[in-house]
């Protein structure tokens, strides 16, 4: 591939085109649409975490005012089965008595207003015969099962055995990291609208294409009566990319009845109903030489996955790309609990295993009595050390020292607990960040009308990554024509199909297909500059996957925290992250991406958590004020730099994704940081303070 | 059912109202003035933040019913003639938003923090801001752009 | 929106409104910011069958410093309180809390009276008016009472206040040596510790002290073994007032939650009951 886009409007920090619509409250998001004469459904919700449901007491729901229909599994439609994706879980919502989770759905209540919905939802009884449930993973390790994620379970290079027995010195740590939800401010929302046998869905979702699949497959539908439409997404960090049980119950309520239904999730409700970061059990064994070079990598994880589907958060992944090592041994189990199915969030796989993965290198570069900095530099990987490729592009090295100069890493002093100001210690602390790259195949059309104006259609969806502004900027410089004559039109499945806004991937897949399209556009017209009739080219990215390269985004992440030396509290003080990931189209939406991801990392390394109930199965906090994440106090400076750099092989555009990167190895570096400052070293995330009293 | 007049940018309404209709819901719902956001209906993420009789407000914790005369306004009630409010303009140009859906709240809560004077320092505008919860974590950003727009007054 | 349906009055003066209660009893619940009231209605843990709204009552709202101190209408936001140059002189460990309670949004509807007739064990008042001896007048239909705070706060969301009275007014003395510090849980900013200490000083010691610890136990409550070995020691002597506050929490049996452990909670109440006591001598 070649990258061939211009430089005119591409790398020039633009305001987003959308932001007038979304300063001013007319970015309209699914709960937003206006819809005449709705039925709104609100979802009661299993309070048992195993077993089955014996009966129902619909009596006094049934009779309160407004009420339009009570669904349950005894009087829902049969389901068609699918696979996931695009299924975010193959258990499929009311068809039978049994139940697998705690906060599963039970039962859809229809009314003509939301306080009747609401009221009578509360009003419904249920009967469960209770069964026998296991809810805590880590009680259970030795019940582990092989199943199959996003990336392969086990990787092998080397013998790691006898690395580890030649090691000069060895580390052999276990970290714990906890359960955690996307919680997006936007509840996920489906407005379902089922008229003269077709079916809209004005749906809050990372992929309409992928809603449009399942539904249609699920109900039976023709995929062609059925459209989804996502113009505007109030955030969704992964919840929001597969389809789940509330958006088949809108639109088969909706079918059922004969009337637009408007679904919009409680905060509570969205605890159970769309995903979760699982938490996870991380080993992992190191050895190196006394002169601070890997011999061994041994890393292994547990994470719990639920009854019914396989899902493997594969957190043992950082291991297989970062550094240089004869030896490197990678494997990640499932425990099956009863619990909902955990879904991808930013940053998955890599994103939780880089904080016990980058803290056990920490622990060793201490044991090693090596600058942390300088031990990745001696274990610098120029070609993977998993499959001996090269990398289509990495500019790690240069991250390491650009970071360590911006941040001043040399300013540290190396033992720990001796940096101070009165009662606060300081510490230093860094970690690398690596992320596998997706890419989706994608298209979109253009058109050039008369008079100028250029308009792009492609089925991509902007959740805040900055699509509306970017593929504009794209279009622009391959056409020649000022950003402001483009207008984008997305989030619909009436336009060209563009893949799913996850996996840091929209930019460079849809961004491609807008490239193509432009210059299909460029040789229709050949040389013209205006067209009296609309003229309109359609463009492809279709990835090719090649073993001969290995295509991951990297970065070096700083912090400083201060840790109040009496409570003992530790606060952010600044984070420094350079990134090697590809062309930058638009730096000021990614500078946003970035600042955004460090945040996501703040959040991880000492707020977020969803502690469970290990008898009840459920969530001690539905909500946010139980599950704390990061508020504008939390966040103090910020510093993001990116490396000038093209990978011609990722995509035509030279870019690659930076919306998971950013998340990635922040945590770590606070927890190494919080090391640094006391001297304590806490292996269980996020890191409350008490931990270091 | 009970009757209620409200004064809503600068417009009298008067309408019937369920006694347990919150301020949030009689705004999106009745009077289709979606932009005032329901982020968690508890209080907790300010997505919701409207002005009421000046002050700023969490929409979803209040009744509506509770504030007959009273003069509410919301994000769709800040522009003047057509032309962005300067809070809007500098959200725009610090990218003080990534998806949005919390930016009506947070612009309803910056344009009163810093008619409150706690606009004055990157620390002030934290603390008064940490109301509104931005889950994309625009939050170096909002700072920024809430320290130009103070500045610029 | 809240789930079970009700009825609604705004009552214009306390005597219609204690003809409400009255006809209604225990199936009518009193409402002024709604912002302790409206969260447990929304989960069912609260489901009045009418919300009486006193919130436009005339006279409750008043901020008055009198020869004895203050005077505190029920009705007043927080956010008047932490603005109030009255407050701030005559009794700054108020203003302390009331410039601390949740976000600005909710300080500019919740109210003092409905924080304290709340009776949440992480409330930041309780700890401020059992340390400043605040009295709370209760009216009720045919009279008025008026209780120590001391004998108001009496458990976990259990107060002094009976289903057909209305707190109306706080009144508190003169305490210039005051202070209020706390550990706000990062996002519901309730006190996971919270300590108002109230000094009187003789020269450069401190000849009585009134510390009151909120979060830590099932109420707030008086530290007072901490009280009496404050008594003597030097005012500007942190390490003296540190050792003297090092039993803040004993005998209490702390509570625990997935944020923070009780013996956290009591080690933290040691640490900000001397930082609330340096804070208010310095005063």
């Amino acid at each position: 591939m070649t990258a061939v886009v211009g430089r005119a409007v591409v790398g020039t920090p633009t305001s987003r085109l959308d932001g007038r619509e979304k300063v001013s409250g007319e970015a309209r998001y699914a709960a937003d649409w206006p819809f005449e004469n709705p039925l709104y459904g609100v979802l009661v919700q299993s309070s048992i975490p195993s077993g089955r449901i014996d009966s129902f007491d619909l009596a006094a729901a049934e009779s309160a005012p407004g009420v339009a229909r009570i669904f349950t599994h005894l009087n829902a439609p049969r389901l068609v089965p699918m696979d996931s994706p695009p299924l975010g879980q193959t258990f499929l919502p009311l068809q039978s008595d049994r139940i697998d989770y705690e906060g599963q759905h039970v039962a859809l209540v229809i009314a003509e207003t939301l306080e009747q919905a609401q009221h009578a939802a509360r009003l419904v009884r249920v009967v469960y015969e209770r069964g026998p449930a296991r809810i805590d993973f880590r009680a259970h390790l030795t019940d582990e099962i092989e199943v199959q994620g996003f990336f392969p379970a086990d990787t092998s290079t080397g013998d790691v055995s006898a690395g580890l027995g030649g090691a000069d010195v060895k580390i052999d740590v276990t970290y714990r990291t906890a359960d955690r939800h996307h919680v997006p401010i936007e509840p996920s929302a489906t407005l379902a609208d089922w008229r003269d046998g077709k079916l809209t869905l004005y749906d809050a979702a990372q992929w309409v294409h992928g809603v449009r699949i399942a539904v249609a497959h699920v109900l039976g539908i023709p995929l062609d009566d059925v459209r989804v439409i996502s113009k505007f997404v109030g955030g969704g960090f992964g919840c929001k990319g597969f389809v789940w049980p509330h958006q088949i119950l809108a639109a088969m309520a909706s079918r059922e009845l004969g009337r637009p239904v408007k679904l919009v999730l409680s905060r509570a409700h969205t605890f159970t109903a769309h995903g979760y970061q699982t938490a996870s059990e991380q080993r992992v064994v190191l050895g190196a030489t006394r002169d601070g070079r890997f011999v061994a990598i041994r890393h292994h994880s547990w994470t719990p996955t639920a009854i019914s589907d396989d899902y493997l958060e594969t957190c043992a992944t950082p291991a297989r790309a970062s550094y240089a090592s004869g030896a490197i041994e990678t494997r990640n189990r499932a425990v099956r609990v009863n619990r909902g199915v955990p879904t991808p969030m930013r940053a998955p796989h890599e994103g939780v295993g880089a904080v016990a993965f980058e803290c056990a290198l920490d622990e060793l570069a201490y044991a090693l009595g090596v600058d942390p900095l300088e031990m990745r530099l001696r274990n610098y990987a120029e070609r993977d050390p998993t499959t001996g490729t090269p990398f289509s592009q990495k500019n790690l090295r240069e991250c390491y020292r650009i970071g360590a100069e911006r941040f001043g890493w040399a300013r540290r002093s190396p033992v720990p607990g001796t940096m101070r100001d009165g009662d606060t210690l300081i510490g230093y602390g860094m970690a690398g960040a690596v992320m596998f790259t997706v890419r989706m195949p994608s298209t979109a059309r253009i058109t050039l009308h008369p008079g100028g104006d250029v308009v792009i259609e492609t089925a991509t969806q902007d959740i805040g990554g900055g699509q509306y502004t970017i593929l504009p900027m794209i279009a622009a410089d391959a056409l020649g024509v000022p950003v402001e004559r483009v207008r984008i039109v997305l989030g619909d499945t009436a336009l060209p199909d563009a893949g799913g806004t996850f996996g840091s991937s929209s930019t460079m897949s849809a961004g491609s297909a807008v490239f193509t399209a432009a210059q299909e556009l460029k040789r229709l017209l050949g040389g013209r500059r205006s067209v009296s009739q609309p003229l309109t080219a359609e463009g492809k990215f279709q990835p090719e996957h090649s073993d001969a390269l290995s295509m991951f985004t990297f970065g070096a992440v700083f912090a400083e925290v201060h840790v109040d030396r009496d409570l003992p509290t530790p606060r952010v003080a600044r984070i420094t992250g350079v990134y090697s990931a590809g062309r930058i189209i638009n730096p000021k939406t990614a500078r946003s991406q970035i600042i955004g991801g460090m945040t996501w990392g703040i959040g991880q390394a000492l707020l977020e958590a969803s502690e469970l109930d290990l008898g009840l199965g459920r969530y001690l906090s539905k909500n946010l004020a139980g599950y704390v994440v990061p508020a504008c106090a939390d966040v103090r400076e910020l510093d993001v730099t990116f490396i000038e750099e093209v990978d011609e092989h990722a995509s035509l555009l030279g870019a690659k994704g930076i919306g998971e990167l950013g998340a990635v190895g922040v945590a770590a570096a606070i927890g190494n940081a919080i090391y640094h400052a006391t001297g304590t070293r806490v292996r269980d995330f996020p890191i409350r303070p008490e931990r270091l009293l | 059912m009970i009757e209620l007049r409200l004064v809503v940018n600068g417009e009298e309404r008067r309408l019937e109202v369920d006694p347990r209709t919150t301020l949030c819901d009689l705004l999106r719902e009745r009077l289709a003035l979606t932009g005032t956001k329901k982020g968690c209906d508890r209080g907790e993420c300010g997505a919701c933040t409207v002005h009421v009789n000046g002050r700023r407000v969490l929409s979803c914790m209040t009744l509506a019913v509770m504030h007959e005369g009273d003069a509410v306004t919301t994000i769709e009630g800040i522009a003047r003639d057509g032309s962005l409010h300067p809070v809007q303009r500098a959200f725009v140009e610090h990218d003080a938003f990534q998806c949005g859906f919390c930016t009506s709240g947070q612009i309803m809560s910056a344009i009163a923090c810093i008619e409150e004077g706690r606009a004055s320092d990157p620390a002030t505008i934290r603390e008064a801001m940490s109301g509104n919860l931005c889950r994309c974590a625009a939050y170096a950003n909002i700072v920024a752009a809430i320290q130009a727009a103070a500045e610029s007054r | 929106m809240i789930p079970s349906a009700f009825d609604y009055a705004r009552p214009e003066n306390l005597q219609d409104a204690f003809a409400l209660l009255a006809e209604h009893g225990d199936e009518a619940k009193l409402i002024a910011g709604g912002h302790s009231l409206l969260p447990m209605m929304k989960l069912r843990l609260a489901t009045p069958s009418i919300l009486i709204d006193i919130s436009r009552i005339d006279g409750l709202a008043g901020i008055d410093a009198t020869r004895d101190g203050l005077k505190l209408g029920a009705l007043v936001t927080h956010a008047a309180l932490a603005a109030s140059e009255q407050v701030r002189k005559l009794a700054p460990a108020l203003a302390d809390a009331a410039a601390q309670i949740g976000d600005t949004q909710v300080r500019n509807r919740g109210t003092l009276g409905g924080a304290c007739a709340h009776g949440d064990p992480a409330a930041d008042y309780p700890a401020v008016l059992l340390a400043l001896g605040a009295r709370l007048r209760i009216a009720k239909k045919g009279g008025e009472t008026v209780k120590e705070a001391d004998d108001f706060f009496r458990g976990m969301f259990e107060t002094a206040l009976e289903g057909d009275a209305i707190l109306t007014e706080i009144a508190l003395g003169p305490a210039p040596h005051s202070a209020y510090v706390k550990f706000p849980h990062p996002a519901s900013h309730y006190a996971v510790v919270g300590v108002a200490a109230k000094l009187e000083l003789q020269g450069a010691k401190i000849a009585s002290a009134r510390v009151a610890i909120t979060g830590v136990g099932d109420s707030a409550f008086r530290a007072k073994s901490v009280e009496k070995a404050l008594s003597g020691v030097d005012a500007g002597d942190a390490a003296a007032i540190r050792s003297a506050c090092i039993d803040a929490a004993a005998g209490i049996e702390a509570r625990s939650d997935v944020f923070a452990s009780g013996s956290y909670r009591a080690a933290m109440a040691a640490v900000y009951a001397a930082r609330a006591v340096t804070a208010a001598a310095i005063r």
